[in-house]
This record gives structure tokens, C-alpha cells and sequence, in this order.
């Protein structure tokens, strides 16, 4: 079926301009992803009304380069100025900002591109062959597994925290409180508005990771002084020894996108999750977990990864079920719908041609992210020689823009910049800041995943356990819960006795 | 020489100032639109709906030669997308696509302080009726009045989900409950596609649909009652019959049962800005291109003029505030259940 379905869409896709309008959206994809603020959802928004004079799937192909394109260029702005241009790349800044510090800027630019390309093509794999059979078990995902993910995920606030376990967990329940402001969708009731109209729709959450990453930094960077001083980078040369890097680390690769791509076929989950659980994996799983934060290449990889594998996986459920797997995929489905296709089943079998074409964009958007990410990482590199004196307003303008343009609301600018400070002032105390944005992010989807399921259930409890995956899925968060909590020491006494009974086991297994 | 140079610009600019301040308005309301005019949509961008007012917004923007970008204001049910319009000057330039939740039901529920007369209207664009709906392989019941001889067997048992706590389809759906006298679990949902989700999973038993949600998954439901008392409606459902079909008078006439939008502008708006906008939208809903696409997407363009606003939305609003009456019943009801 999938053949069939390449070999209609090729037709379609293999145009000059369809796959111009492609490379053409990877890069403005990148350059809006590099931009605070401006992310993916952004780019599609402002580029359907263009899409809808456009044959079907040049302007699907245009729409999701955007898509590939702009999930990855906030990791640039993440390593470069430690300032995740979308809150996908909160994640990488965690090791790729310190790779930048040591001058591993091109490495660390290359190594996320490369990254995201693979990612997205691993992810594109599962769309293009297994999308009606993923769609399935993203059905089999209800309120109860959601709540058990999330949980899940709020408990990688601890790995990501590093040493400072408690203060992240301060900084994650702050995060938490934040998500709770606005109507609460279950009364239909106001909470923490304080009859303040703008508050109804709560933080948004562009607005709290500008301000708490980009605006923290550059307060930082106008109190450290040097303003005027011109910083001495050496011009560095186009390479392609980043996708040899990232292929060398092939199984961090591959668990990232599988992490990325299971989190995309869940409706509502999304990129942010992805990124932050593939790199509280990529930690759990290395031989030097205590590196992680100083800026290892399998941190970058492992969150790169995910969140571009995460829009492969999206468009599963988006394409074969007509359920948006996140905010962008929702946006592309409606551009579907206004091209006068509806997704769904019926998409598949009357429209294969189509579905072809857009399996064929998606897989040519990472091939030109690759190429084109990696040709510009020179370019990107370059504007870390901007003096402070004109970098700092330059992204001050450019935070503000991006932040108005989400909803082109002024009572944003105003969040961001109070988020601006609370971040600067927990910077200043050493609180970690993505545990605020996991708070924030996940908060939402816990509470009326659980609220949903006990309504479901008759606020029985026995929901969470009488089904099968969310049942282990919360054995695992237990388990996870009373790991964190034991003492250091006897962690490492556990550990110890773990690693010397391995020792043992091949003498076991000897000659007898 | 300079200095008399200067002197000369800074009088001009004066003067061109205060003959633009004198003749400003007058030239702007002639010569209006001379820059892109944005609709205010109050949902999530993606949806069915924001397509359909794409689709009205690109044919009116190109009758007026300008751009209508569809400018999606979430949040609060609505509310917010009316609060940003509101603090926009009354120029024309902010067109609110006006859902019926967030301009009658949340003043009904006192989240909102506006009323219908705050705004003038353009024309109605379209509705979409809801439909009852469970899945195509459903054992329990075969049609609607098997179906509601089920929950009224098992009160409180059967969970459904109509969209979000109170809204417009949650509504409707209680008072055909308590029309009826049967009793089932609403389980909110946000967004009905994660409903659908979870019917399909057999989380839920049954749900309210619009036609985006029932054209996407039509092969996995079983269309039990369509809830409108409009003929034309049952198309939209593939033929399915009307709860009045069976019998049921859900008490909810017109448009009183149904997802409609009207395009507004805020009360104050110059009566020549408001002429031309009301012109291009009349054009653009008349051309069948434009009426085919809503068709396509399983909308209805409803058409009603600018005269029949008041009348059409003081009807509602009087409808729907008896039907408020029924969630408080549901929530009632299911106390003694539970």
C-alpha cells in the first residue's frame, strides 16, 4: 500500500517547485526556529495563508519543512547564546550552551542539526510504514497512561536537575503552580486571576521560556560587564564530520527518535516531553551520568533527536486518525483541510497520491535540514561575534517581537518579563530553570488527565491499575520515586553490590 | 539657510498634521481598508472552523483588495479572542468571528459582560449541528430509541463526552437528558478529537460530534441522532434521522442547538466601514466556490442578514438560558447515582 502510495505521490512531490517550496521551508523553518519565540506552530501560521494558493502538496511540503526546519532551529540559538529559540530546545541547551563555552560551537551546532535530521528521519520511517498500525496504539493510550507518562516526566525534573535535586524540584513545582493559573477546564471556574481578564488563558508558555532563558541571560550578560568588547572567534569552515559524530553514538540516536517518535504518536504530549525524557534516558544509560550538564555530545543528541523525531511521529495520528498529534500538527491539518483533504482514513485510501507526497516531503525536509543546517552552521557560528553592546538588544527586539507575535498580546511581553527576572533571580541562586518549564508544560496534561480518569472511572482508583500499561507505567514511576528518594550513600552501596554481582556473573557462567 | 529650511518643513508638517487630524477620519472611512483587516478567531488554528473562516476571509479579503489574515486569540472558552477585539479601536480593522459561546453563553455564565448589542453585525457565516453518535459496532443499543431505553436503564452508568464542561454542546446534550429523562457521566474533554479517541478506545460509550469530527471518523460511528430541527442538517450526518424524528423535542429551535459564527465588528464603528465590510461578506458567501468549500468541510453557510442579528441572537440567548437549567439537573442527577 505504502509502495503504491510513493509512487502516486512521487508524481507529485518530484516538481521543481514543490521541491524548491521545500527547501525553501527548511530554511525559513530554521531561521524562524532560531528566532526567541518564533517556532515552528509560528511559521506555519504565517506561511498557510500562502500554502492555500498552492497545489495540495508543494504547499503541505512548504508547511512541514517549516515543521522539520523550525523544531530544530531553536537549538542553535539554545547552544550559541544559551537562549532556546522554542521551548522544544530547553532541553539542549542543558549540554549544548556548556559545549559552546568549551569552543565546541560548530560541533555542538553540527551535532544538534545532524541530529535532528536523523531523528526526523527515523521518525519519518515509522510514519511512512507503520502510520496506520501506531495510530492504533496511540488508541490505546486513555486519560489513565497519560497521567502515568506525565508523572513520568515530572519525575525526570530530578535527573535533569543534576546534584541539585531539591532546589529542581522547587523549581518544577513552581512550574506546576504556574500552569494552574486561568480557567480550569473542568468547572469552567477561574483560578489565580484574580479578575484580571488576560490571566483567563493562563501563561503562555512562549512567553515563560523566553523570558526565563532569553531575558535571564541577557540580564546576566549586561551585569558581567565586557560590553564593548569585540569576542574573539576564529571563522570556522563547513564540515559534514558531525553526521559521522552523531552516527558513532548510534544507539543514544536511534532510543532518542524511538523516545521521540513514541511521544509524538500520543496526542497532546509533544516535543518538550520528548526531549527532556530522551535526556534523562541518554543520563540514566551513561557510563558518566555526573558529566551530564558539562556539555557531553550525548546530551544534545538525545534531545535533538527526540524532538524531531517527535514531528514524524506526530503526523501518525494527525494524518491517519485526524487527531493532531500537537499545536503544529494541528495547524498543518487544517491547512490539509483547507487544500480540501480531510485526514483521516478515507485519507489513505482515496487520496494515496497525496499521502505519498507528504511522506516524501516530510523525508526530503530532513534530508534538506541536513544539508542546509549543516552549509549555515558557519553563518550561525558568526553572530557569537557580535559585541554585547549589540547582540544583547538585537535578541531583546527580536524576544519581544516573537513573544507579541503568539497571540499579539502586550500582556505576554509583560509575562516574559516578569519571568524574565524570576529567572535571573534563581539563576543567581543556582535553581535549575528547565524543571519550571517541565512543570509548566506537563502540569496541564497531568491534572486533567487524572481528574478525566476519575470522572471516568467513578473516582475509582483501580483505573490506573485494571489497565495494563498504565499499570506498569506507574510501577515504573514508583520504582523511580523511591530510587530519588534514598540516601545518596545507600545508592551507592546499591550500585557497588549492582556492578560487583555483574563482575560475578561470567565466573558463574564459566566451565561448570 | 539651513535654519529657514527647517522652518519651512517644520510649518508644513504642522500644517499637513492639523489638516490630517481635521480630515482624518473622513478619508480613512473613504478610502477604508488601506491595510490588512484581521478576524479575530477565538479557537485553537487547525480546526474545521478556522478553516471555514479562512476560506470566508481570503474571498471578502479579496473583494476588498487587502488581506484578511485569521488571527487565532485562545483561551477561556472564547472570552480572550472578545477582550482583545474589544480594546481594539472601532475602525473596522478587527472583525471578531463571533462564536455563539463566547458571545451568548459566557455572559450567560456570567464569565463575560458583554451582551449581543456591543457589537454591530456583518453577516451570519455558517453552523454545524451536533449529532449523537457511539461506535459503529456498538452492541448495547442500534438506534436512538434504543439507546436512550439503555441510560435510562443504566442512569449514571454510560460516560460521553460533549467537548468542554458547560459549553455549547454539553448544553444541548443535558437537555436532551433531561428531555428525555436519562442520566449519563460527562467526562470534559478540550478538544472532542481526544474524545473521539477514547470512544473509539471504548473509554467512552457515546459522545456529541460535530461534522469535522464525524466526517474524519464516519466508518467508526454509528449516528444515533442528529440535534437540529433544520431538514437540510441530516445531509451533513449522511441521512441521519433528527431527534425530533423519534419523537423528541429537545426544546432548542432555529439556531439555538447549533455551533454558529456571526461576523462582528465593535459597537462605534463608522457606518461606511461597516457598509463595505458588509458588502464584501455578502459577496463572498454568495459565490458558490465559497459556499461549496464550507459545504465540503460539513458546514452550513447560514446567510441570515445583518437586520435579523438581534432578533436571531435575543432568541438564543433566551433558548440556551433555559438549557442552562439542565446542567445543573445532570449534575444532580448524578449525585444520586454516585
Amino acid at each position: 500500500m505504502m509502495t503504491g502510495a510513493f509512487i502516486a505521490g512521487a508524481g507529485l512531490f518530484f516538481t521543481p517547485m514543490t521541491v524548491l517550496m521545500t527547501a525553501l521551508g527548511c530554511l525559513l523553518g530554521i531561521v524562524i526556529g532560531v528566532l526567541p519565540g518564533l517556532g515552528p506552530l509560528m511559521g506555519i501560521i504565517l506561511l498557510t495563508p500562502l500554502a492555500f494558493h498552492l497545489p495540495p502538496v508543494e504547499a503541505m511540503g512548504l508547511l512541514i519543512a517549516v515543521y522539520v526546519g523550525g523544531s530544530c532551529g531553536g537549538a542553535i540559538s539554545a547552544i550559541l547564546v544559551r537562549i532556546p529559540g522554542t521551548p522544544l530546545a530547553a532541553a539542549t541547551l542543558l549540554d549544548g550552551h556548556p559545549m559552546h563555552l568549551k569552543g565546541k560551537s560548530r560541533e555542538a551546532v553540527g551535532l544538534a542539526i545532524s541530529a535532528s535530521a536523523m531523528g526526523g528521519l527515523i521518525g519519518g520511517l515509522f510514519l511512512v510504514f507503520l502510520a496506520p498500525l501506531l495510530a492504533a496504539v496511540a488508541l490505546r493510550f486513555g486519560p489513565p497512561e497519560y497521567f502515568a507518562l506525565t508523572l513520568l516526566g515530572l519525575i525526570s525534573i530530578a535527573v535533569v536537575s543534576g546534584e541539585e535535586t531539591t532546589k529542581g524540584l522547587m523549581a518544577g513545582l513552581m512550574g506546576l503552580l504556574v500552569a494552574t493559573v486561568g480557567a480550569d477546564p473542568f468547572s469552567s471556574t477561574y483560578r489565580f486571576t484574580f479578575g484580571y481578564n488576560p490571566l483567563l488563558g493562563g501563561f503562555n508558555i512562549v512567553a515563560i521560556v523566553v523570558g526565563l532563558f532569553a531575558l535571564s541571560e541577557m540580564f546576566i550578560q549586561i551585569t558581567s560587564g565586557h560590553l564593548t568588547e569585540k569576542p574573539q572567534v576564529p571563522w570556522v569552515k563547513t564540515s559534514f564530520d558531525s553526521i559521522g559524530a552523531a552516527l558513532s553514538r548510534w544507539v543514544n540516536l536511534l532510543r532518542s527518535s524511538l523516545i521521540g517518535t513514541f511521544f509524538g504518536i500520543l496526542p497532546g504530549a509533544g516535543g518538550v516531553i520528548s526531549a527532556f525524557t530522551s535526556y534523562a534516558v541518554a543520563r540514566a544509560n551513561s557510563k558518566h551520568p555526573e558529566l551530564f550538564g558539562t556539555g557531553v555530545e550525548d546530551g544534545v543528541i538525545a534531545s535533538e533527536a527526540a524532538n524531531n523525531a517527535c514531528c514524524g511521529g506526530a503526523m501518525i495520528p494527525t494524518l491517519a486518525l485526524a487527531i493532531p498529534g500537537d499545536a503544529s500538527t494541528a495547524v498543518l491539518m487544517g491547512a490539509l483541510i483547507l487544500l480540501g483533504f480531510f485526514p483521516g482514513p478515507d485519507l489513505f485510501s482515496k487520496h494515496a497520491d497525496v499521502v505519498g507526497g507528504i511522506f516524501l516531503a516530510y523525508i526530503a525536509a530532513n534530508v534538506f535540514l541536513l544539508v542546509l543546517g549543516i552549509l549555515l552552521t558557519p553563518f550561525f557560528v558568526s553572530v557569537i561575534k557580535i559585541r554585547k553592546s549589540y547582540l544583547i538588544p538585537i535578541v531583546l527586539l527580536l524576544s519581544c517581537i516573537g513573544t507579541y507575535a503568539i497571540q499579539g498580546s502586550a500582556f505576554d511581553l509583560w509575562v516574559m518579563l516578569g519571568f524574565g527576572v524570576v529567572g535571573y533571580i534563581l539563576r543567581r541562586f543556582d535553581y535549575p530553570l528547565a524543571p519550571i518549564v517541565i512543570g509548566a508544560v506537563l502540569g496541564p496534561i497531568c491534572e486533567s488527565s487524572l481528574r478525566r480518569s476519575l470522572i471516568l472511572s467513578g473516582n475509582n482508583v483501580d483505573i490506573f491499575f485494571n489497565r495494563p500499561i498504565s499499570a506498569a507505567i506507574l510501577i515504573i514511576d514508583i520504582a523511580l520515586i523511591l530510587w530519588i528518594a534514598l540516601p545518596r550513600g545507600l545508592k551507592s552501596t546499591i550500585r557497588g553490590r549492582a556492578i560487583g554481582l555483574m563482575k560475578l556473573a561470567p565466573e558463574k557462567g564459566g566451565p561448570d | 539657510m539651513l535654519r529657514g529650511f527647517s522652518k519651512i518643513v517644520a510649518a508644513s508638517a504642522l500644517a499637513l498634521g492639523g489638516a490630517g487630524l481635521l480630515a482624518g477620519p473622513a478619508i480613512a472611512q473613504s478610502s477604508f481598508p488601506t491595510r490588512r483587516i484581521e478576524v479575530i478567531y477565538p479557537w485553537t488554528p487547525g480546526t474545521p472552523t478556522y478553516a471555514v473562516s479562512q476560506i470566508i476571509a481570503n474571498a471578502m479579503g479579496n473583494n476588498l483588495g487587502v488581506n484578511m489574515p485569521v488571527v487565532a486569540k485562545t483561551g477561556a472558552s472564547g472570552v480572550n479572542a472578545f477582550d482583545q477585539a474589544l480594546a481594539q479601536p472601532a475602525d473596522g480593522y478587527s472583525v471578531i468571528d463571533g462564536y455563539v459561546a463566547p458571545l451568548v453563553i459566557s455572559p450567560l455564565f456570567k464569565k463575560a459582560n458583554w451582551n449581543c448589542g456591543d457589537f454591530v453585525p456583518l453577516y451570519s457565516a455558517t453552523s454545524n449541528a451536533f449529532a449523537v453518535v457511539s461506535r459503529a459496532d456498538e452492541k448495547r443499543w442500534t438506534d436512538f430509541p434504543s439507546f436512550i431505553k439503555y441510560l435510562k436503564a443504566h442512569p449514571g452508568k454510560t460516560r460521553y463526552t460533549a467537548s468542554a464542561q458547560l459549553s455549547l454542546p454539553h448544553m444541548v446534550m443535558a437537555k436532551v437528558l433531561k428531555t428525555v429523562g436519562a442520566v449519563a457521566r460527562n467526562v470534559p474533554y478540550n478538544d472532542l478529537a481526544d474524545g473521539t479517541k477514547d470512544l473509539r478506545s471504548g473509554l467512552l460509550d457515546w459522545m456529541v460530534v460535530n461534522p469535522g469530527i464525524y466526517r474524519a471518523n464516519k466508518k467508526e460511528f454509528r449516528v444515533l441522532a442528529v440535534l437540529s430541527g433544520l431538514k437540510e442538517v441530516s445531509k451533513i450526518y449522511d441521512g441521519a434521522k433528527r431527534a425530533q424524528d423519534y419523537g423528541v423535542d429537545i426544546g432548542l429551535h432555529s439556531l439555538a442547538p447549533m455551533g454558529w459564527d456571526w461576523w462582528l465588528v465593535k459597537k462605534g464603528t463608522p457606518a461606511p466601514v461597516v457598509a463595505k465590510l458588509r458588502a464584501a461578506m455578502g459577496k463572498a458567501l454568495a459565490e458558490p466556490a465559497v459556499h461549496n468549500k464550507i459545504l465540503q468541510i460539513g458546514f452550513v453557510p447560514t446567510s441570515y442578514k445583518p437586520d435579523q442579528y438581534s432578533k436571531v441572537c435575543t432568541s438564543v440567548r433566551q433558548q440556551l438560558q433555559a438549557a442552562m437549567g439542565a446542567i445543573t439537573w445532570e449534575t444532580n442527577e448524578l449525585k444520586k447515582y454516585h
